[in-house]
């Protein structure tokens, strides 16, 4: 198959309706018929069907990509994130100086550390998401995925249910998540606006 | 320099020139990776599209489909004279940049 001609067979229907749901309807037609006929006309021919699936979904992952990224909703969704974030952590700190519980200082670092990560972003957000920016705010996104996680997981497994842990923790999953998905196409945007 | 047009921007609105009445989607997305020597994801080239169109700098229309395709129809798009002149503006303003470079550029030690 790797050397062949054309081929009438395409990618696998989940792949297809996969694609179908992440286009919008717009482009829903013209875009999958433009993947199948590569797919059929270059891609299967020249890769095999195992290849060209490959292929096929790499290209729907970028197109999922930039759907979900390329949007006003998930800017303003980020926006709104941050806000809960910055406020988040400055309270956090503030209740972690108020109760000065064991170990307060270094949870109170974290505290700031949160609430300045949202900064951080709004602060990306503003400036267009230069390469810059963009090196800065990823590690901190990074970080609070993380420090989300553990903490729902902490809560989850704790005998005592603490529901304004979850929330935060939910909070900066969603928080991290959106900048990862959302600062790279930014910055990619204002390199090519400099360009 | 604000209103120049991006790199690859310049490079989809050429290559739609290049294709002429061919210019649609599938088309473009095979064309452009020939031009720029590297494979390039579907996902930028539609969204670069769109956003062109957006701006005004291309129109397109739809036409019938083929068998390899499933029938399904196809984007078709072309320049318009907002995007002819963006072109000619971008191109205009970095030859006169380069004008005034010796080229290639050395480097020193």
């Amino acid at each position: 198959m790797a050397t062949g001609g054309p081929t009438m067979s395409g990618p696998p229907r989940w792949l297809q309706s996969a694609l179908r749901c992440v286009l919008p309807a717009r482009d829903r037609e013209t875009i999958a018929g433009d993947l199948l006929e590569e797919y059929r006309e270059e891609q299967a021919p020249r890769l095999g069907f195992a290849g060209a699936n490959l292929w096929y979904l790499r290209q729907l992952v970028s197109l999922a990509v930039t759907q979900l990224s390329g949007g006003l909703a998930v800017k303003k969704a980020l926006v709104a994130m941050s806000l809960v974030i910055v406020g988040a952590g400055v309270w956090l700190a503030l209740m972690e100086n108020i109760l000065r519980h064991a170990g307060y200082p270094a949870r109170t670092l974290v505290a700031a550390g949160i609430a300045a990560q949202g900064v951080a972003t709004l602060v990306f957000l503003l400036l267009n998401g230069r390469l810059i920016h963009r090196l800065l705010v990823m590690p901190g996104a990074a970080a609070l995925l993380w420090l989300g996680g553990s903490a729902i997981v902490r809560v989850l497994r704790a005998p005592h249910f603490e529901g304004f842990v979850l929330l935060i923790g939910l909070a900066l999953v969603v928080q991290g998540a959106l900048t990862l998905l959302f600062a790279p196409r930014r910055a990619a945007a204002a390199l090519d606006r400099e360009a | 320099m604000a209103d120049l047009l991006g790199t690859f921007e310049q490079a989809v609105l050429l290559t739609v020139v290049k294709l002429a009445d061919d210019a649609y989607g599938r088309a473009i997305f095979r064309e452009l990776q020939v031009g720029l020597h590297r494979e390039v994801a579907a996902g930028a080239i539609y969204a670069t599209l769109d956003r062109l169109e957006q701006k005004g700098l291309l129109a397109s229309h739809l036409d019938a489909g083929t068998p390899l395709r499933g029938g399904r129809v196809r984007r078709f798009y072309r320049l318009t004279g907002v995007g002819a002149r963006a072109l000619n503006a971008s191109k205009t303003a970095l030859e006169q940049m380069w004008s005034a470079m010796r080229w290639p550029l050395g480097v020193r030690p």
